[in-house]
C-alpha cells in the first residue's frame, strides 16, 4: 500500500480493540507499521467518544477517534455472522499482532481463541487487553475507563479529603492499558523473531494503572501506610508545591540540591519587593534535605514555611510567561501549569516541528495531531495520515489484498457482512507490498 | 524455555524514573541490563523511602527497587578518564547504550550516540530527558512532576479551575517509558532487519502528550480551552466516585460509570428504585443534569456496603469497582488472581515487595529478579565481558575508578 517509513513497516497489524486499547494500534501505525483497524459494519465505538469538532457530535467528528485512529486503515466485519469471521480468520493468516479488547472469552466464543487462529499462523502475535485480567473474579467484568483508573491506585491520591477522588478530565486509564500492551507485543516479537512462534499476550489495565502510583504500594507493604488524596492545590502553604501567579498556577519544589539555586533565586526576586522575614534569611538551604525537612525541626520547618509564603508572594503578581521568562534566563526548576492553549504554541514544541496537520477527507478540514512519540534518527515514522473513514479500505484489503473476488465482495455486501459502503465509494484495489517483514516466518 | 530477551545487553546510565523503567521491560523478560552507577553519585532513588526495615541505605529503598528489578549494577566513576575508558570497552559488548542526563552529558565524557558508535557501529542509543534533545528547553532539568504541569496535565486536573488536584507523583515517568521501549523494540527489529542502529531521542513531554491527543486535536479545532471538570463526563451519568461504606461501617468509595438506559435501568433495579427510571428515563436527560443524577445516586448508594454492590452492578453490566488505595491494592483479589504483587529475595535485605508486570507473554512469561546493590555485579561484569583479572580490578578499585 504505502510507501511510508518507520521502522515497523512491513508488519501488518489487526486492531479489533476499542477504547481500551486504541493507543496500542496507534503507537504501532507511528512507526510505520500497517494497521487495519477491523470495526462492526455500525462502527467502532471510539467514532463515538466526545469531545466532538462539534457539539452536535456528527458522524466521524470524535476527535477521540480522529486523535487515536489517525494513520489506521479501516475495514467493516460483521463478526456475528460466519461469513464475517471467515473472513477475519483469513486476514489473520496474513498478520503480525492482533490486538482485541473484547470482554474475556468473547472472540473465543465465536471460535476466534488465539489457538485457533494460531492454527492458521503460529507466528502471530494475539494481544487481548482485559479491564482486570482474565483470571479473578473481575476476569468478564467491564470498566469504563474512570473505574479502571479507581481500581489501578491513582483515583485514590487524587482529590480532597471529604470530596470524591478524581480523575484526569482527558480519561487515562485506557492510555496506560493501551500503551503497555504496545510494549508487551513487541516484547512477544523480540522472541518471535528467534522462534518463529507467536503466543497470546494478556494485558490488565488495572495493573497498568497500579505501575502509575509511584511506588506508594511499596509503603503499603513495608510501612503500612497508604497514602491518601491530599487536598486541592495550594492548600494555604507549607506543603504545596503549586503557586497561584496573576493568571493561573506555576509548579515549584523549594529545598536544596537541584532545587537551591531556583529557591535562593526565586527568594532574591522577592526581595526586590521588599524586606523578607528573619526566618527566611536563618534557612541555610545548602543543608536542606527531604528527611531534615520531614523529620519536622519546628525552626527549620517555620524558615521552609516563610520562604514559601514569600515566594508564593512575589509570584502573585506576575503572570506565566513573566515567571518563566526570569526562569528560563536562570535555569530554574519551574513549570507553568499549562493550559492546553499554554501547549499549542508552546516555544520548544514549536522549534521541534512537534504538532503535524493532516486533511481529514471526509471532513474536508484540516486537522492537528499529537506528533512523534519519539524521534528515531536511522528510521522516522511515516509522515501523517489522517483516521480512516468507517470501511475506506474495504476494498482494498478485502480484494486487493485477501483476494475476494468481486462477485464474492457483492455478496458479503449484500448480506450485510462488511458493511454498506456503496460501491461506487470503493477505490479499486491498491497493489500489495508483498516485502513482507517478517523474517520470522 | 527461553526467555523474550536472551542475548541482548544494555548498558543503562539512566537514573530515577523514565530510564529506569524503560529498560526494566527488558530486564523483567531476561535481557541483561547493566546498570552503571557510582557511589560518589547513586541514583537518587536509593536515597528516598521507602526503605527495607525503614532504615535508609543505598541497598534499601524500594522506590529505587521497583524500578530496577532484574538488572544488574556495576560502579563506575565517571568523573576518570579511566572510568570513561571501561565504559568504551563495554560498549562493543552491548546492544543498546541507555541515558538519562541532561543533555550533553554524555557527550563531554566522550561517551555521546556520536562518539559510542565508533566503538559499535550498528549501537542503539536512547537518550531521555524532559523535553528532548534539540530546542530552546533542552536543557531544562526537572522530574516529572514539573512536566506533568507544563504537559497540560496539572490544568486538567481538579475540580475546577480554582480547586486544582494534580494526579500525584512525578505523573508523565510512568507514562513516556512504554513510548520508550516500544520505540527501542522497534529499533533493535529495524537494526535486525537492515543492520543499522540509531539515535532516539525521547522527549517524555512528547512522549506524554500523546495521552492527551483527543484534547489537542480538539483545540486546534475548535479553539476551546479544555479546564477541569471533577469528574464530569459528556458521555456517561452516572460517572464518578460514590460514596458508600465497608463491612465494618467504615467510608469507602467506589467508583461507577453509566452509559446506556439498559445499564440505567441495570443499576435502579440492583439498587431496588422504583424512582430514578421516571425521574431520569433516558441518556440524555442524565446527561443534561449530571449534577442531580449523582447526587439522586449518592443517596442510593450511601447505606451500602461496597462489596455488595459491585459485584451484582458486574453481572448487571454495569462498569464498577471499589476505589481502592495502595494498601486496597495489595489485597485486590484481581490482581492476586493476575499474579501481580511479587516477593522478590534482594541480596542485603531478603524477601522484598515488587510491583510485577502488567502483562503477561503466554508461552515466554518473564522472570523477575530483585533489584541489585549498588556495584553488586562490578566484578562479574568486568572480568566476564572485558577478561580483567581479579587483579586488574583490584588495582581499578584501588585507584578509584570503580567508586
Amino acid at each position: 500500500m504505502s510507501e511510508a517509513g518507520g521502522p515497523l513497516r512491513g508488519y501488518r497489524v489487526l486492531d479489533l480493540a476499542d477504547e481500551l486499547a486504541a493507543l496500542c494500534g496507534k503507537m504501532f501505525a507511528d512507526l510505520g507499521a500497517d494497521v487495519v483497524k477491523v470495526e462492526p459494519p455500525s462502527g467502532c465505538s471510539t467514532r463515538r467518544i466526545p469531545p466532538f469538532l462539534d457539539e452536535r457530535g456528527g458522524a466521524d467528528g470524535s476527535c477521540y477517534f480522529l486523535a487515536t485512529a489517525a494513520g489506521k486503515r479501516s475495514i467493516t466485519l460483521d463478526l456475528e455472522q460466519a461469513n464475517g469471521r471467515e473472513l477475519l480468520a483469513r486476514l489473520a493468516e496474513t498478520a503480525d499482532f492482533l490486538i482485541e479488547s473484547f470482554p474475556v472469552g468473547h472472540l473465543a466464543g465465536l471460535g476466534l481463541s488465539y489457538e485457533a487462529l494460531a492454527a492458521g499462523n503460529p507466528g502471530l502475535i494475539y494481544t487481548s487487553v482485559t479491564p482486570f485480567g482474565d483470571l479473578g473474579p473481575g476476569a468478564t467484568w467491564t470498566a469504563a475507563d474512570i473505574v479502571g483508573w479507581a481500581a489501578g491506585g491513582m483515583m485514590a491520591m487524587m482529590g480532597a479529603p471529604g470530596r470524591p477522588p478524581l480523575q484526569v478530565s482527558v480519561p487515562q486509564a485506557c492510555f496506560h492499558a493501551g500503551s503497555e500492551a504496545a510494549v508487551a507485543s513487541m516484547l512477544a516479537h523480540l522472541e518471535r523473531v528467534r522462534s518463529g512462534l507467536g503466543q497470546q499476550v494478556v494485558v490488565s489495565m488495572q495493573a497498568a494503572g497500579v505501575w502509575a502510583t509511584n511506588s506508594e504500594t511499596a509503603f503499603a507493604a513495608l510501612e503500612d501506610r497508604s497514602l491518601q488524596r491530599s487536598g486541592i492545590v495550594p492548600a494555604g502553604g507549607t506543603r504545596s508545591s503549586l503557586y497561584r501567579c496573576a493568571d493561573g498556577y506555576i509548579q515549584l519544589l523549594i529545598g536544596g540540591g537541584m532545587f537551591q539555586p531556583t529557591t535562593t533565586g526565586l527568594l532574591d526576586w522577592a526581595r526586590e519587593y521588599g524586606p523578607l522575614p528573619a526566618a527566611v534569611s536563618d534557612i541555610d538551604f545548602s543543608t536542606w534535605t527531604p528527611a531534615r525537612n520531614q523529620a519536622g525541626d519546628p525552626g527549620f520547618v517555620a524558615g521552609v514555611a516563610a520562604c514559601e509564603s514569600a515566594i508564593g508572594e512575589v509570584l502573585s503578581r506576575l503572570t506565566k510567561a513573566e515567571i518563566s521568562r526570569r526562569a528560563d534566563e536562570n535555569g530554574w526548576v519551574v513549570a507553568p501549569v499549562a493550559t492546553m492553549a499554554d501547549v499549542a504554541h508552546d516555544r520548544q514544541l514549536e522549534a521541534r516541528g512537534y504538532f503535524q496537520n493532516v486533511t481529514q477527507p471526509g471532513l474536508d478540514r484540516e486537522l492537528t495531531l499529537a506528533g512523534p512519540f519519539a524521534r528515531l534518527g536511522a528510521s522516522p515514522g511515516p509522515s501523517p495520515r489522517p483516521a480512516p473513514g468507517l470501511g475506506e479500505h474495504n476494498a482494498d484489503v478485502l480484494c486487493g489484498e485477501l483476494g475476494v473476488g468481486a462477485e464474492e465482495f457483492a455478496r458479503l455486501q449484500a448480506a450485510g457482512v462488511i458493511g454498506s459502503a456503496p460501491p461506487g465509494q470503493m477505490r479499486p484495489g491498491t497493489a500489495l507490498d508483498v516485502s513482507r517483514a517478517g523474517a520470522h516466518r | 524455555m527461553t526467555g523474550v530477551g536472551d542475548g541482548l545487553r544494555v548498558l543503562d546510565f539512566t537514573w530515577y524514573g523514565v530510564g529506569p523503567i524503560t529498560t526494566k521491560y527488558l530486564a523483567d523478560n531476561g535481557a541483561e541490563v547493566i546498570k552503571v552507577e557510582s557511589v560518589k553519585h547513586p541514583d537518587g532513588l536509593r536515597l528516598t523511602p521507602p526503605f527495607a526495615g525503614q532504615q535508609p541505605g543505598l541497598n534499601r529503598s524500594q522506590y529505587f527497587g521497583n524500578f530496577n528489578s532484574s538488572k544488574k549494577s556495576i560502579s563506575i566513576n565517571m568523573t576518570t578518564e579511566a572510568g570513561r575508558d571501561l565504559v568504551r570497552q563495554l560498549v562493543p559488548h552491548c546492544d543498546v547504550v541507555a541515558e538519562s542526563f541532561r543533555v550533553g552529558t554524555m557527550a563531554k565524557w566522550g561517551l555521546g550516540y556520536d562518539q559510542l558508535r565508533e566503538f559499535r557501529p550498528d549501537l542503539i542509543y536512547l537518550a531521555t530527558c524532559l523535553q528532548g534533545q534539540t530546542g530552546p528547553k533542552a536543557g531544562f532539568a526537572g522530574f516529572g512532576m514539573q512536566l506533568a504541569a507544563i504537559a497540560g496535565f496539572h490544568h486538567l486536573s481538579g475540580y475546577s479551575p480554582d480547586e486544582l488536584t494534580p494526579p500525584h507523583g512525578p505523573y508523565t515517568d510512568f507514562i513516556a517509558p512504554r513510548f520508550g521501549c516500544f520505540a527501542l523494540l522497534a529499533a533493535l527489529d529495524y537494526r535486525r532487519r537492515t543492520g543499522e542502529g540509531q539515535l532516539i531521542d525521547l522527549s517524555q513531554y512528547e512522549a506524554s502528550l500523546h495521552f492527551l491527543a483527543p484534547a489537542i486535536t480538539h483545540y486546534f479545532a475548535t479553539g476551546a480551552v479544555p479546564q477541569p471538570q471533577g469528574n464530569g463526563s459528556a458521555r456517561y451519568a452516572p460517572h464518578g466516585a460514590y460514596r458508600c461504606r465497608d463491612e465494618s461501617g467504615k467510608q469507602r468509595w467506589i467508583a461507577l460509570a453509566v452509559e446506556t438506559d439498559e445499564q440505567w435501568q441495570a443499576l435502579l433495579a440492583v439498587l431496588g428504585d422504583d424512582g430514578g427510571l421516571s425521574r431520569f428515563p433516558r441518556r440524555v436527560d442524565r446527561l443534561a443534569q449530571p449534577e442531580e443524577v449523582d447526587r439522586y445516586v449518592g443517596e442510593l448508594l450511601a447505606d451500602r456496603a461496597a462489596g455488595e454492590v459491585v459485584a451484582p452492578f458486574q453481572a448487571a453490566g454495569i462498569s464498577a469497582y471499589p476505589v481502592q488505595d495502595c494498601g486496597d491494592l495489595r489485597t485486590d483479589e484481581n490482581l492476586q488472581a493476575f499474579g501481580f504483587f511479587a516477593s522478590l529475595d534482594q541480596s542485603e535485605c531478603g524477601p522484598m515487595p515488587y510491583d510485577g508486570l502488567a502483562y503477561r507473554l503466554g508461552r515466554t512469561p518473564g522472570c523477575q529478579r530483585a533489584a541489585p546493590n549498588l556495584g553488586e555485579h562490578t566484578d562479574e561484569v568486568l572480568s566476564g565481558l572485558l577478561g580483567l583479572s581479579p587483579a586488574d580490578v583490584g588495582q581499578l578499585r584501588e585507584g578509584g575508578v570503580l567508586q
